[in-house]
């Protein structure tokens, strides 16, 4: 129970053991790769749109100089378009247009050989490695009058790159390698200034409407700080009733469940005979997670459940009175209240108990001697005495508190009444926006923060006291 | 204490009895009184729970019924429970459950040991600091880590498998397993292992045979609630898990569409190991949660 070491070996102040530090190694590491570093990327996610500016350059490829930048969303017109190689690994998505070409070997119509570039569209592919890439092919036929029957072969895979020779439909080739394009855009929108700026961009980024002449950035290729998600977290329709019914209920829970902590802190500490039952029975809720709670106490406020079928029974009611129903918001809210403080009075408990367990039993003697009777001694020993592990109780429930979450989705659905995390949840799964999670995230870390700068002043004050 | 100090029968001034007497029965009522709290406070964590648990054990049609027969008899049946466990999803929740609750437990467990053997024997430069940092994780929610870590094991490709949650778990559960071990260690004085030492063990073989058996029974009571803390976690494992969900993540996705026989049965049968398992370790309770007083 006493957590400072009971006697550690004197330190030595000659060299640096590197033991504790070893030792708490693997504990550090860990947090950092997987608790600091997380955080940190989360609470970017809310402040940073890694897609917020597209850019546009003078031609269509990756190496050409930049000549602006377009705001995710902007319309745009689309002038032209041209293919280029795609660099490997790129992601495209669902708006990018690509095109295969093939290098084949062929001869041409004077029986000379050709080898050169070929868009996939105009070759049959007729054999295949067991792999599935093509080996041989034809020339497809040109259909329509008044076209040039033959095939260009070119010498880099794009259009607009030189026509080394021509083939004859029905030519057969040899295919040896292929390249996919992806198309590029020329476009042209108004920047974030409102300027007028005309560009390449590639195809994965631009909607494009049904006319092919306009379209819109879909997403860009590079990051901004941005307050749109913390603007669209304050404008969400669900975060007032959030901040609301989350502060609503902790300013309901906290105090009942510190009056009842004590009174069950009291209790075992009486040391009565099955204190030790009693002990095991309170802590059960420890261990239950909260999403059974909120069911057990749906089991109980549901219209056919236990609390109708006593007022039933005790001829208090005639027919079952409906609870958790959008009408009844107070009763969720009630509903919520009780299971919070059914749920987390336990950890309370155990707190207090450790603390009661501190206070010297003489003191109490002392004053049951000069006959204090048991409020007194309540009221003006045990609580003073009680204040340190009272405060650290009380900070980390408001923590936790802040997160209440399943208790809340069972008894209402999540829409009804709705709090904090809930709405982390619902902006992740529901609305699939990472970004605004991540905001509700930030904000309820800020309101733990306050919490947790108070809980680590008041254990460093009590250090300080306990010596 | 006044009876010991009383002088003999003879003796006594019949005030002296009085008073005697009207402390006895003033403590008896007390005692009485504790009691009927103390049971009172029982009934309002045994009443919910002895409620959820009939449901559980009873037949559909009487979780649909009303009024109900509160108490004692409900039908006893094993159709609830057995219609919960043939839903789709709920035996691979389980065994993901399991699984996540086992890896995390051991990983934890291993992390954390000798993190808690070096803050409970050394003094060193940074213990207090390690200290409050570990305490103000424990401080942070599980939801502002979730959304992040989702994103990073989407890229990793280990989004939606039970090793993700299970890491993620063990970041949620691991200050505690520190605080908790290393509370469990600084309960061995010390002296036990100098004197081992004094004997002639070498430190490692004083830790071996003179520590280890001491700690075990504590550091398996942290690993059980490891296991248990795990077990329950809701949030992180909802949104980890896609395909492979573990049983809370499962009956919370089938919560808003299921009927009430399901979520009885599932709400008590997530309640099964914190009623067994609470039982063994509740004696190890006030080292685990005390600590954050201290």
């Amino acid at each position: 129970m006493e957590p400072t070491p009971s006697a550690p070996p004197a330190p030595r102040r000659r060299r640096i053991r590197w033991a504790p530090y070893i030792l708490i190694a693997p504990t550090f590491i860990y947090l950092a790769l997987f608790f600091a570093w997380p955080m940190a990327q989360g609470l970017i996610l809310a402040i940073y749109d890694d897609e917020a500016l597209l850019t546009l350059r003078a031609e269509a490829s990756r190496d050409a100089p930049k000549v602006g930048h377009l705001p995710q969303g902007t319309h745009l017109e689309i002038q032209g378009q041209q293919s280029n190689r795609l660099e490997p690994g790129a992601e495209l998505g669902e708006n990018a247009l690509t095109e295969i070409w093939f290098y084949v070997r062929a001869e041409d119509a004077d029986g000379g050989p050709v080898a050169g570039w070929v868009p996939e569209r105009r070759i049959r592919v007729r054999e295949r490695a067991p792999d599935g890439s093509p080996l041989r092919g034809t020339v497809r036929i040109k259909l329509g009058q008044d076209v040039d029957p033959r095939t260009a072969v070119h010498g880099e895979p794009r259009e607009q790159s030189p026509v080394v020779g021509y083939l004859e439909p029905r030519t057969p080739v040899a295919i040896q390698e292929q390249a996919v394009l992806e198309v590029w855009y020329r476009v042209r929108g108004l920047d974030e200034g409102g300027e007028p700026v005309e560009g390449w961009a590639p195809s994965r980024y631009i909607q494009v409407f049904g006319d092919e002449n306009r379209g819109r950035v879909d997403r860009g290729d590079t990051g901004q700080f941005t307050t749109r998600f913390l603007a669209k977290m304050w404008n969400d329709r669900f975060f007032r009733p959030a901040v609301t019914n989350t502060f609503l209920l902790m300013v309901l829970i906290i105090p009942t469940q510190f009056v009842l902590a004590v009174v069950m802190a009291l209790v075992i500490q009486a040391q009565l005979r099955g204190s030790d039952l009693l002990l095991y029975i309170y802590a059960i809720p420890l261990g239950v997670s909260d999403l059974a709670v909120g069911i057990l106490w749906f089991s109980i406020f549901t219209q056919h459940g236990l609390l109708n079928s006593v007022l039933y029974q005790f001829g208090l009611i005639d027919a079952p009175t409906t609870y958790l129903s959008a009408e009844t918001k107070y009763w969720i809210i009630v509903a919520v209240w009780l299971a919070e403080v059914w749920r987390a009075t336990s950890l309370v408990m155990v707190i207090v108990v450790s603390g009661l367990q501190a206070i010297p039993g003489e003191v109490l003697e002392a004053a049951e001697l000069f006959g204090a009777n048991l409020w007194q001694r309540v009221r003006y020993i045990t609580l003073p005495l009680l204040r340190p592990s009272l405060q650290v109780a009380l900070i980390l429930r408001t923590i936790l508190a802040l997160q209440v979450f399943a208790v809340v989705i069972a008894l209402s659905g999540g829409d009804v009444v709705t709090v904090l995390a809930n709405e982390v949840y619902r902006q992740y799964t529901e609305f699939r926006n990472p970004n605004v999670a991540a905001a509700y995230a930030g904000f309820i870390l800020v309101l733990s923060m306050i919490s947790a700068f108070f809980y680590l002043r008041t254990i460093r004050s009590h250090q300080e006291v306990a010596g | 204490m006044s009876v010991q100090t009383a002088p003999t029968r003879v003796e006594l001034d019949p005030e002296v009895l009085a008073l005697h007497r009207r402390m006895r029965r003033r403590q008896q009522l007390r005692r009485g009184f504790t009691y009927v709290l103390g049971v009172l406070i029982a009934l309002w964590y045994l009443v919910p729970i002895y409620f959820i648990g009939s449901m559980a054990f009873t037949t559909p049609d009487y979780v649909r019924a009303y009024p109900k027969s509160v108490l004692p008899f409900i039908p006893f049946s094993l159709d609830t429970m057995g219609f919960f466990l043939r839903s789709e999803g709920i035996i691979p929740g389980v065994i993901n459950s399991i699984v996540v609750a086992v890896f995390t437990l051991v990983l934890s467990t291993l992390i954390a040991a000798p993190a808690g053997y070096a803050v409970s024997r050394f003094l060193f430069p940074g213990r207090d600091f390690f200290r409050l940092a570990i305490l103000a994780v424990r401080a942070f929610p599980v939801v502002i880590l979730a959304v992040p870590l989702a994103v990073v094991f989407i890229a990793a490709g280990i989004f939606d498998t039970v090793y993700a949650v299970g890491l993620m778990h063990t970041a949620l559960t691991l200050p505690t397993t520190v605080l908790v071990i290393g509370s469990v260690f600084a309960s061995i004085p010390y002296e036990l292992e100098e004197a081992a030492m004094v004997f002639g063990c070498t430190p490692f073989q004083a830790f071996r045979h003179v520590v280890l058996p001491l700690v075990l029974p504590g550091i398996a009571a942290s690993a059980i609630f490891t296991f248990v803390m795990s077990w329950n976690e809701v949030f992180a494992a909802s949104i980890l898990t896609v395909q492979n969900r573990t049983l809370p993540a499962q009956v919370l996705f089938a919560l808003s569409n299921s009927s009430e026989a399901y979520q009885f049965a599932g709400g008590f049968f997530m309640m099964v190991p914190a009623l067994i398992f609470i039982f063994f370790i509740r004696r190890y309770l006030f080292n685990m949660w005390g600590q954050v007083t201290k």
